[in-house]
């Protein structure tokens, strides 16, 4: 059984890529969120090994998301993959404890890759 | 008198013909610069982005229907024209989100602050008429072989909002 994926973003689009990539390498994708508060309440809920998580979302943004299900959980792994590849935000991603942070548009090497060093 | 900047518009330059040449295969070049008294799209397929932080205001990308539609025919090679077709609008919105976030990179280089971005409000279709709030925008035109595409940049730097 492969290693369980939250995937979260708010494009259709932008989670169907992250699926596409990670479930021929191994991963199972148990489950999808659209917006930081059904990720936060999905990740009680399916307890995933991983998340992957978008940052700009309506409702509650990735980091305000990642912020609370750290706080519930500390071992939880987080990668952070965003558009934003702000140096600033690549530092508050770092304080908050996400595992990694890929920028769009990104490789299919380089997202397994980050979700493999997470897991680890 | 809002003041509008052109080292803003390098960053959209090569954010845009680096993210639509790696996610589409197609190739971008770099087309006119122009001045528009308010950041109206030319096109019939619009993705609106709102900026703030320090810089405020909006980007406009713009391009023709058959550009769009080939766009996301090569974004979303091997799909079905059905998956295609529900995916349109959100693979369209997802391009002009990864060019304004990896402009932004390049535009903020302080580490005090975030220059945070909306998520895009995408509008299409024939006799398409929008209305943004008059400000005054740089207007750079890429070529690629499937049409052009227009990008719209209206932000001011927060000191000259004080100021004004």
């Amino acid at each position: 059984m492969g290693k369980r994926v939250l995937v979260v973003d708010d494009a259709n689009f932008m989670r169907m890529i992250v699926r596409d990539m990670l479930r021929p390498n191994g991963f199972e994708i148990c489950g999808e969120a659209t917006n930081g508060i059904e990720a936060v309440t999905k990740y009680m809920e399916l307890k995933p090994d991983l998340v992957t998580m978008d940052i700009t979302m309506r409702e509650k943004d990735g980091l305000q998301a990642s912020r609370e299900i750290l706080a519930a959980d500390p071992n939880a792994r987080i990668v952070m993959v965003t558009a934003l590849g702000q140096e600033r935000v690549l530092l508050d991603c770092i304080a908050l404890g996400v595992r990694d942070f890929v920028v769009k548009p990104f490789t299919k090497e380089r997202i397994i890759s980050a979700v493999e060093k997470a897991l680890r | 008198m809002v003041k509008i900047n052109a080292k803003h518009v390098n960053p959209f330059v090569e954010a845009a013909m680096r993210v639509v040449t790696q996610v589409a295969g197609i190739e971008v070049r770099r087309g006119h610069l122009s001045y528009k008294a308010k950041a109206e799209p030319s096109f019939g397929v619009s993705i609106i982005i709102g900026i703030y932080g320090y810089l405020t205001g909006q980007i406009v990308y713009s391009l023709d229907a058959t550009l769009a539609e080939k766009l996301v025919d090569k974004m979303l090679e091997g799909k079905s024209p059905e998956e295609k077709k529900i995916m349109f609008l959100d693979a369209l919105g997802e391009v002009a989100n990864m060019i304004t976030g990896n402009a932004t990179a390049v535009l903020n280089q302080r580490l005090d602050q975030v220059l945070s971005i909306t998520t895009p409000v995408i509008a299409a279709g024939t006799h398409l008429s929008v209305h943004l709030v008059p400000k005054p925008a740089l207007v750079l035109g890429l070529l690629t072989q499937y049409g052009p595409i227009e990008i719209s940049i209206a932000v001011e730097e927060r000191e000259t909002l004080q100021e004004t």
